[in-house]
Protein backbone atom coordinates (compact mmCIF):
# COMPACT_ATOMS: atom_id res chain seq x y z
CA UNK A 1 0.00 0.00 0.00
CA UNK A 2 1.19 3.43 -0.86
CA UNK A 3 0.80 6.58 1.21
CA UNK A 4 -2.79 7.24 0.10
CA UNK A 5 -4.23 6.25 3.49
CA UNK A 6 -6.09 9.53 4.04
CA UNK A 7 -8.69 8.62 1.44
CA UNK A 8 -12.24 7.59 2.37
CA UNK A 9 -12.14 4.48 0.17
CA UNK A 10 -12.66 1.16 1.91
CA UNK A 11 -9.47 -0.79 2.67
CA UNK A 12 -8.58 -3.19 -0.09
CA UNK A 13 -10.67 -1.37 -2.71
CA UNK A 14 -7.77 0.35 -4.46
CA UNK A 15 -6.61 -0.67 -7.89
CA UNK A 16 -3.54 -2.89 -7.65
CA UNK A 17 -0.15 -1.21 -7.62
CA UNK A 18 2.03 -2.07 -10.59
CA UNK A 19 5.73 -2.80 -10.51
CA UNK A 20 8.03 -0.56 -12.59
CA UNK A 21 8.71 -1.67 -16.17
CA UNK A 22 12.43 -1.13 -16.10
CA UNK A 23 14.99 -0.41 -13.41
CA UNK A 24 16.91 1.94 -15.64
CA UNK A 25 19.41 3.19 -13.05
CA UNK A 26 20.50 -0.38 -12.33
CA UNK A 27 20.99 -1.17 -16.01
CA UNK A 28 22.59 2.14 -16.90
CA UNK A 29 24.56 3.24 -13.82
CA UNK A 30 26.78 5.68 -15.77
CA UNK A 31 23.66 7.36 -17.09
CA UNK A 32 22.25 7.66 -13.58
CA UNK A 33 25.49 9.20 -12.36
CA UNK A 34 25.39 11.74 -15.19
CA UNK A 35 21.77 12.58 -14.33
CA UNK A 36 22.70 13.27 -10.71
CA UNK A 37 25.57 15.51 -11.85
CA UNK A 38 23.26 17.27 -14.28
CA UNK A 39 20.63 17.82 -11.59
CA UNK A 40 23.18 19.26 -9.17
CA UNK A 41 24.63 21.60 -11.81
CA UNK A 42 21.24 22.84 -13.05
CA UNK A 43 19.82 23.90 -9.69
CA UNK A 44 22.86 25.95 -8.68
CA UNK A 45 21.78 29.55 -8.09
CA UNK A 46 18.05 28.86 -8.37
CA UNK A 47 15.55 29.71 -5.64
CA UNK A 48 14.49 26.29 -4.24
CA UNK A 49 10.86 27.34 -3.68
CA UNK A 50 10.56 28.42 -7.29
CA UNK A 51 12.36 25.33 -8.52
CA UNK A 52 9.87 23.03 -6.77
CA UNK A 53 6.99 24.82 -8.52
CA UNK A 54 8.78 24.39 -11.86
CA UNK A 55 9.36 20.69 -11.16
CA UNK A 56 5.76 20.05 -10.15
CA UNK A 57 4.34 21.90 -13.18
CA UNK A 58 6.59 20.13 -15.71
CA UNK A 59 5.77 16.78 -14.09
CA UNK A 60 2.05 17.55 -14.34
CA UNK A 61 2.32 18.36 -18.05
CA UNK A 62 4.41 15.24 -18.69
CA UNK A 63 2.16 13.08 -16.49
CA UNK A 64 5.02 11.77 -14.37
CA UNK A 65 3.35 10.26 -11.32
CA UNK A 66 6.60 9.48 -9.50
CA UNK A 67 7.88 13.04 -10.00
CA UNK A 68 4.59 14.60 -8.87
CA UNK A 69 4.71 12.43 -5.73
CA UNK A 70 8.30 13.37 -5.01
CA UNK A 71 8.18 17.08 -5.72
CA UNK A 72 4.82 17.78 -4.10
CA UNK A 73 6.10 16.12 -0.94
CA UNK A 74 9.44 17.94 -1.15
CA UNK A 75 7.64 21.25 -1.60
CA UNK A 76 5.35 20.59 1.38
CA UNK A 77 8.30 19.53 3.52
CA UNK A 78 10.06 22.78 2.60
CA UNK A 79 7.07 24.80 3.79
CA UNK A 80 5.17 25.31 0.54
CA UNK A 81 1.40 25.76 0.97
CA UNK A 82 -1.09 23.08 -0.05
CA UNK A 83 -3.09 25.75 -1.89
CA UNK A 84 -0.23 26.79 -4.14
CA UNK A 85 0.50 23.18 -5.05
CA UNK A 86 -3.17 22.38 -5.69
CA UNK A 87 -3.70 25.51 -7.80
CA UNK A 88 -0.61 24.99 -9.93
CA UNK A 89 -2.36 22.95 -12.62
CA UNK A 90 -4.74 25.92 -13.13
CA UNK A 91 -2.21 28.70 -12.52
CA UNK A 92 -3.51 30.85 -15.39
CA UNK A 93 -6.78 31.20 -13.49
CA UNK A 94 -5.18 31.52 -10.07
CA UNK A 95 -2.39 33.98 -10.72
CA UNK A 96 -2.84 35.74 -7.38
CA UNK A 97 -1.40 32.69 -5.62
CA UNK A 98 1.99 33.34 -7.22
CA UNK A 99 4.49 36.17 -7.65
CA UNK A 100 5.03 37.69 -11.09
CA UNK A 101 8.48 36.13 -11.09
CA UNK A 102 7.06 32.69 -10.34
CA UNK A 103 4.43 33.12 -13.07
CA UNK A 104 7.12 34.04 -15.60
CA UNK A 105 9.04 30.88 -14.62
CA UNK A 106 5.94 28.70 -14.82
CA UNK A 107 5.10 30.07 -18.25
CA UNK A 108 8.63 29.41 -19.46
CA UNK A 109 8.40 25.91 -17.98
CA UNK A 110 5.34 25.16 -20.08
CA UNK A 111 6.87 26.54 -23.29
CA UNK A 112 10.15 24.64 -22.88
CA UNK A 113 8.28 21.46 -21.91
CA UNK A 114 5.83 21.46 -24.83
CA UNK A 115 8.26 21.91 -27.71
CA UNK A 116 6.28 19.65 -30.02
CA UNK A 117 3.64 22.35 -30.53
CA UNK A 118 6.15 24.81 -31.94
CA UNK A 119 8.85 26.77 -30.18
CA UNK A 120 9.42 29.02 -27.19
CA UNK A 121 7.59 32.30 -27.98
CA UNK A 122 9.41 35.61 -27.67
CA UNK A 123 6.78 36.98 -25.29
CA UNK A 124 7.32 34.09 -22.90
CA UNK A 125 11.08 34.34 -23.13
CA UNK A 126 11.06 38.12 -22.67
CA UNK A 127 8.85 37.94 -19.61
CA UNK A 128 11.24 35.46 -18.04
CA UNK A 129 14.22 37.59 -19.02
CA UNK A 130 12.58 40.59 -17.32
CA UNK A 131 12.45 38.70 -14.01
CA UNK A 132 15.60 36.61 -14.12
CA UNK A 133 19.06 38.11 -14.40
CA UNK A 134 21.89 36.13 -15.91
CA UNK A 135 23.05 33.55 -15.02
CA UNK A 136 19.80 32.65 -13.22
CA UNK A 137 17.87 32.61 -16.52
CA UNK A 138 20.26 30.09 -18.07
CA UNK A 139 19.99 28.00 -14.89
CA UNK A 140 16.19 28.15 -15.06
CA UNK A 141 16.22 26.84 -18.64
CA UNK A 142 18.64 24.10 -17.59
CA UNK A 143 16.48 23.21 -14.58
CA UNK A 144 13.35 22.93 -16.73
CA UNK A 145 15.33 20.69 -19.07
CA UNK A 146 16.48 18.45 -16.23
CA UNK A 147 13.04 17.86 -14.72
CA UNK A 148 11.87 17.02 -18.23
CA UNK A 149 14.64 14.43 -18.36
CA UNK A 150 13.63 12.88 -15.03
CA UNK A 151 10.01 12.85 -16.22
CA UNK A 152 11.05 10.80 -19.28
CA UNK A 153 12.75 8.16 -17.17
CA UNK A 154 9.87 8.12 -14.66
CA UNK A 155 7.09 7.77 -17.22
CA UNK A 156 8.80 5.35 -19.60
CA UNK A 157 9.93 3.02 -16.82
CA UNK A 158 6.55 3.50 -15.13
CA UNK A 159 8.23 4.19 -11.81
CA UNK A 160 5.77 3.60 -8.97
CA UNK A 161 4.59 6.70 -7.09
CA UNK A 162 3.58 6.80 -3.45
CA UNK A 163 6.66 5.59 -1.65
CA UNK A 164 8.75 8.73 -1.58
CA UNK A 165 9.77 10.27 1.72
CA UNK A 166 11.06 13.86 1.58
CA UNK A 167 14.82 14.08 1.88
CA UNK A 168 15.50 10.45 1.03
CA UNK A 169 17.74 11.47 -1.87
CA UNK A 170 19.68 13.85 0.35
CA UNK B 1 0.79 28.12 -33.35
CA UNK B 2 1.53 31.85 -33.46
CA UNK B 3 4.06 33.28 -35.87
CA UNK B 4 7.64 33.12 -34.81
CA UNK B 5 9.64 36.35 -34.84
CA UNK B 6 13.39 36.70 -34.89
CA UNK B 7 13.87 40.02 -33.12
CA UNK B 8 14.82 38.84 -29.66
CA UNK B 9 18.35 38.08 -28.63
CA UNK B 10 18.46 35.21 -26.23
CA UNK B 11 21.06 34.04 -23.81
CA UNK B 12 23.88 31.83 -25.05
CA UNK B 13 24.91 31.07 -21.50
CA UNK B 14 25.01 27.52 -20.30
CA UNK B 15 26.61 26.41 -17.06
CA UNK B 16 29.78 24.40 -17.69
CA UNK B 17 28.63 21.75 -15.23
CA UNK B 18 25.32 21.36 -17.07
CA UNK B 19 27.07 21.11 -20.43
CA UNK B 20 29.60 18.53 -19.27
CA UNK B 21 27.07 16.41 -17.34
CA UNK B 22 24.69 16.31 -20.29
CA UNK B 23 27.62 15.50 -22.56
CA UNK B 24 28.49 12.60 -20.24
CA UNK B 25 24.88 11.46 -20.31
CA UNK B 26 24.80 11.42 -24.12
CA UNK B 27 28.15 9.65 -24.30
CA UNK B 28 27.15 6.97 -21.77
CA UNK B 29 23.87 6.41 -23.59
CA UNK B 30 25.58 5.99 -26.96
CA UNK B 31 28.20 3.66 -25.48
CA UNK B 32 25.52 1.46 -23.94
CA UNK B 33 23.43 1.37 -27.07
CA UNK B 34 26.49 0.64 -29.22
CA UNK B 35 24.69 1.28 -32.50
CA UNK B 36 25.91 4.66 -33.83
CA UNK B 37 23.72 4.62 -36.95
CA UNK B 38 20.57 3.96 -34.95
CA UNK B 39 21.63 6.57 -32.38
CA UNK B 40 21.65 9.23 -35.10
CA UNK B 41 18.23 8.20 -36.42
CA UNK B 42 16.81 8.47 -32.91
CA UNK B 43 18.42 11.84 -32.28
CA UNK B 44 17.28 13.24 -35.62
CA UNK B 45 13.70 12.04 -35.13
CA UNK B 46 13.42 13.56 -31.64
CA UNK B 47 14.89 16.83 -32.97
CA UNK B 48 12.29 16.86 -35.75
CA UNK B 49 9.46 16.47 -33.23
CA UNK B 50 10.92 19.17 -31.00
CA UNK B 51 11.73 21.48 -33.95
CA UNK B 52 15.35 21.87 -32.91
CA UNK B 53 17.16 23.38 -35.90
CA UNK B 54 20.54 23.35 -34.19
CA UNK B 55 20.28 19.65 -33.29
CA UNK B 56 18.90 18.66 -36.72
CA UNK B 57 21.77 20.41 -38.43
CA UNK B 58 24.32 18.75 -36.16
CA UNK B 59 22.92 15.21 -36.25
CA UNK B 60 22.09 15.13 -39.95
CA UNK B 61 25.68 16.22 -40.52
CA UNK B 62 27.04 13.47 -38.28
CA UNK B 63 24.74 10.86 -39.83
CA UNK B 64 25.87 11.72 -43.37
CA UNK B 65 29.50 11.74 -42.34
CA UNK B 66 29.08 8.30 -40.81
CA UNK B 67 27.54 6.99 -44.02
CA UNK B 68 23.84 6.91 -43.18
CA UNK B 69 21.61 6.10 -46.15
CA UNK B 70 20.14 9.23 -47.75
CA UNK B 71 16.86 7.40 -48.26
CA UNK B 72 16.53 6.76 -44.52
CA UNK B 73 17.30 10.37 -43.72
CA UNK B 74 14.85 11.62 -46.35
CA UNK B 75 12.02 9.42 -45.13
CA UNK B 76 12.65 9.57 -41.39
CA UNK B 77 9.85 12.09 -40.75
CA UNK B 78 7.40 9.60 -42.34
CA UNK B 79 9.04 6.38 -41.14
CA UNK B 80 5.75 4.68 -40.30
CA UNK B 81 4.67 4.93 -43.94
CA UNK B 82 8.11 4.19 -45.38
CA UNK B 83 7.81 0.44 -45.79
CA UNK B 84 10.99 -1.40 -46.57
CA UNK B 85 13.20 1.54 -45.55
CA UNK B 86 13.51 0.83 -41.81
CA UNK B 87 13.85 -2.60 -40.26
CA UNK B 88 11.78 -3.83 -37.31
CA UNK B 89 14.42 -2.89 -34.73
CA UNK B 90 14.74 0.63 -36.12
CA UNK B 91 10.96 0.99 -36.20
CA UNK B 92 10.68 -0.14 -32.59
CA UNK B 93 13.32 2.40 -31.56
CA UNK B 94 11.66 5.20 -33.53
CA UNK B 95 8.23 4.42 -32.06
CA UNK B 96 9.76 4.56 -28.57
CA UNK B 97 11.50 7.82 -29.45
CA UNK B 98 8.20 9.39 -30.42
CA UNK B 99 6.34 8.14 -27.35
CA UNK B 100 9.05 9.29 -24.93
CA UNK B 101 9.36 12.67 -26.68
CA UNK B 102 5.64 13.46 -26.75
CA UNK B 103 4.81 12.79 -23.09
CA UNK B 104 2.37 15.67 -22.99
CA UNK B 105 -0.22 13.67 -24.90
CA UNK B 106 -0.36 10.87 -22.40
CA UNK B 107 2.19 8.22 -21.54
CA UNK B 108 4.33 5.55 -23.17
CA UNK B 109 1.88 2.88 -24.43
CA UNK B 110 2.44 -0.77 -23.48
CA UNK B 111 2.53 -1.80 -27.14
CA UNK B 112 5.33 0.63 -27.94
CA UNK B 113 7.33 -0.32 -24.86
CA UNK B 114 6.89 -4.06 -25.39
CA UNK B 115 7.91 -3.87 -29.04
CA UNK B 116 11.09 -2.03 -28.02
CA UNK B 117 11.72 -4.61 -25.29
CA UNK B 118 11.48 -7.36 -27.94
CA UNK B 119 14.34 -5.84 -29.92
CA UNK B 120 16.60 -4.57 -27.13
CA UNK B 121 17.80 -6.32 -23.99
CA UNK B 122 17.28 -4.45 -20.69
CA UNK B 123 20.69 -2.77 -20.91
CA UNK B 124 20.14 -1.70 -24.49
CA UNK B 125 16.66 -0.47 -23.67
CA UNK B 126 17.85 1.55 -20.66
CA UNK B 127 20.53 3.20 -22.82
CA UNK B 128 18.14 3.80 -25.70
CA UNK B 129 15.80 5.55 -23.27
CA UNK B 130 18.77 7.54 -21.93
CA UNK B 131 19.68 8.62 -25.46
CA UNK B 132 16.12 9.73 -26.21
CA UNK B 133 16.12 11.65 -22.93
CA UNK B 134 19.53 13.22 -23.64
CA UNK B 135 18.57 14.49 -27.08
CA UNK B 136 15.30 15.80 -25.67
CA UNK B 137 17.41 17.71 -23.16
CA UNK B 138 19.69 19.19 -25.82
CA UNK B 139 16.59 20.10 -27.84
CA UNK B 140 15.22 22.05 -24.87
CA UNK B 141 18.47 23.88 -24.21
CA UNK B 142 18.87 24.88 -27.86
CA UNK B 143 15.25 25.75 -28.70
CA UNK B 144 14.75 27.52 -25.37
CA UNK B 145 17.74 29.78 -26.04
CA UNK B 146 17.11 29.85 -29.82
CA UNK B 147 20.66 28.82 -30.71
CA UNK B 148 20.96 29.07 -34.52
CA UNK B 149 21.97 26.02 -36.55
CA UNK B 150 25.71 25.82 -37.01
CA UNK B 151 26.41 28.22 -34.16
CA UNK B 152 29.66 27.69 -32.31
CA UNK B 153 28.34 29.57 -29.27
CA UNK B 154 26.11 27.27 -27.32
Amino acid sequence: MTTNESTTAAPGSFAPEEAPRLEWAKHAPEVYKAMIRLDTAAKRGLDPTLYELVKIRASQINHCALCIDMHSKDALAAGESVERIVQLSAWEESRHFYTEKELAAIELTEAVTVLTDGFVPDAVYQKAAAHFEEPELAQLIAAITVINAWNRFGVTCRMTPGHYTPGQHG
Amino acid sequence: MTARTTSTTRTTRLDDGVRSALGALSAAAKRGLSDPALAELVQIRASQLNHCAFCLDMHLGIARKEGAGERQLDLLAAWEEAEGVFDARERAALALTEAVTVLTEGFVPDGVYEEAARHFDVGGLAHLLALITAINSWNRLMVGRRIPPGSTQW
